[in-house]
């Protein structure tokens, strides 16, 4: 049971570091706590009806499904795109292949405080070259309302995300047979045709993965929002960790958000049970070494 | 041989188009960085600096706290790193070359919990290191730190174990090697790159660490160095030079690691995905 020994540190350090703490977080919403170490009486449902119908929450659960949609949509985009240009043959393309990463890997800090930058209403270098171009007439407040500003924040969060889903799209399509595709071209298929024939059916698998984990990391993601607008304007980008992180840590209401943070995790779990009932791919069912 | 040319031209343009996506920024912040205050605050900025100075880089380490967030977040990620590596490639050869009834469950259960959301656990871990005392400390930061390191690093060893042969290893103990000396001689040599991947990740997710870095840090001598940069993003001027400057150095040391070993974390991330 040498096997056994050598995994259980790892295992015992999550079971105390995720495990013990999503038990007490539930925990946590029945109770009646505001700042740390005070209160602890048991309140049955009230944070939850509480949060249920406070004016903030509703709205936010609606720009997380926002925000996971608009992320997902552009970043897919972007991946795609991304991944058949490094695709082909070029020089450099080793060198292309692994810098390609370099957004996922900086500090989210860094990548705020440069987009903040470039997006600026007063010299910032992209509404100075659009209105160069003369793409603009004025300048772009690409922070300045709600939709603009959320609009904003999936661009730059996309940004960040896109080069690790360009790497996983690349791996999967290395699985795919290049037989395949000689056997299309002998055919005469399109290059288009190749992409929906060939490209998209081979990449099912990598594509569902991708699909659940994004979704699951999106919907999490944090810092750029509350770096940036912090929520606004008008609680325009007031997306559901943002309100968690602020009822627990500006308002000190703990109970209460871990109420919301319960709700939210049930709302993704439903959402994570029906995407894979529905979108499974059929062979990584009894595939045991499967993309999990 | 024309229409063979304009494909090339074609190819090659895409391709810059999509590198100055990646790479453009990172310009920016750099080349601005050394710019003199008044020619960085301009409404008619410059492409390529018209001035020469290394003053911002002089003020963040002489005249801001950037050398206590630099060496706080240098301590919490090497040891991050080092934790990480331990328990992950113990982990993993476990897993993989000593298989147990129900290792592929524990193996999917790991995976799990790095699909486990910060912000759900930012609550609970906060109460938690609280009542153990552990707030406001490095230590806090690195048990959590690996936390989000260890699952993805069990993950992307995968590939790299099983590509080393069974038979190395039988013939090892047939020498009458121990399984640490088999482990410690044979494979791990062997899986290098994918260690060293594995400390690429673990360092990377500790240095960018922001959120649970914000709250559970208190005092200013012990922040790392994005709560630190983020500090400086609130204030009421920002003294963009300084803010530049500040990205830019916190950017560099991932940029020299990944010029040593991002070879290997990324073809560690392209065989993951096609072996696993």
């Amino acid at each position: 049971m040498l096997g056994v020994a050598l995994v259980s540190p790892l295992a015992l350090w999550l079971l105390a570091t995720i495990a013990y703490p999503i038990f007490s977080l539930i925990r946590l919403s029945f109770l009646d706590v505001g700042v740390i170490g005070t209160g602890g009486e048991f309140v049955g449902f009230e944070n939850y009806q509480r949060v249920l119908n406070s004016r903030a929450f509703w709205p936010s659960m609606g720009r997380s499904v926002v925000w996971v949609l608009g992320n997902g949509l552009l970043q897919t985009v972007l991946a795609f795109s991304a991944a058949l240009v490094l695709n082909m043959p070029f020089r450099g393309r080793a060198l292309a292949r692994t810098w390609v990463i370099l957004p996922w890997i900086v500090p989210t800090v860094v990548a705020i405080i440069v987009w903040k930058w470039m997006l600026g209403t007063s010299g910032g270098i992209v509404n100075t070259i659009l209105l160069r171009l003369g793409v603009i007439q004025e300048q772009l407040g690409f922070f300045s309302t709600g939709n603009s500003a959320m609009a904003s924040l999936v661009g730059i969060n996309s940004w960040r995300f896109f080069p690790l889903l360009t790497i996983i799209i690349l791996a999967g399509m290395q699985g795919i047979s290049k037989d395949l595709y000689d056997a299309a071209g002998v055919d005469g298929a399109s290059a288009w045709q190749r992409f929906t024939n060939i490209t998209i059916p081979g990449l099912k698998p990598v594509l569902f993965v991708m699909g659940l984990v994004g979704t699951l990391w999106s919907v999490n993601i944090f810092d750029v929002i509350y770096l940036i607008t912090g929520g606004g304007p008008s609680r325009g980008t007031l997306t559901m960790p943002v309100l968690i992180y602020d009822m627990a840590f500006l308002q000190y209401r703990l109970g209460r958000a871990a109420a919301a943070a319960v709700l939210m995790a049930a709302a993704v779990t439903l959402f994570t049970i029906a995407f894979i009932y529905f979108l499974a791919p059929r062979e990584a069912d009894d595939d045991d070494e499967g993309w999990q | 041989m024309t229409e063979h040319k304009r494909s090339a031209a074609i190819r090659y343009t895409l391709v810059t188009l999509t590198m100055c996506l990646i790479i453009a920024p990172f310009y920016w912040i750099y080349s601005s960085s050394v710019k003199e205050s008044t020619e960085i605050v301009s409404l008619a900025p410059t492409l390529f600096p018209q001035t020469f100075t290394l003053t911002h880089y002089a003020n963040l380490l002489s005249s801001s706290d950037y050398p206590i967030y630099l060496t706080n977040s240098v301590v919490v990620s090497a040891a991050t790193m080092a934790i990480t590596v331990v328990l992950a490639t113990s982990a993993a050869y476990g897993l993989y070359r000593l298989p147990f009834p129900g290792s592929k469950t524990l193996y999917r259960m790991i995976l799990l919990a790095y699909i486990f959301p910060g912000s759900l656990l930012l609550i609970p871990l906060y109460v938690m290191l609280s009542s153990l005392n552990l707030l406001d400390t490095q230590l806090a930061l690195i048990i959590i730190n690996v936390t989000f390191a260890a699952p993805f690093s069990v993950w992307l060893l995968k590939a790299f174990f099983a590509s080393i042969p069974f038979e190395l290893e039988e013939a090892a103990s047939l020498d009458g090697a121990s399984w640490l000396q088999t482990l410690l001689r044979v494979v791990l040599p062997l899986a290098s790159p994918g260690v060293a991947s594995v400390a690429i990740f673990a360092f990377i997710t500790s240095w960018t660490e922001y959120m649970f870095a914000s709250i559970l840090i208190i005092s200013d001598a012990n922040r790392t160095l994005p709560v630190g940069l983020a500090g400086i993003i609130g204030q009421y001027v920002i003294d963009w030079g300084l803010l530049l400057a500040g990205a830019g150095a916190t950017t560099l040391p991932i940029i020299l690691l990944f010029v040593l070993i991002g070879r290997y974390f990324v073809q560690g991330l392209l065989e993951g995905g096609v072996k696993a």
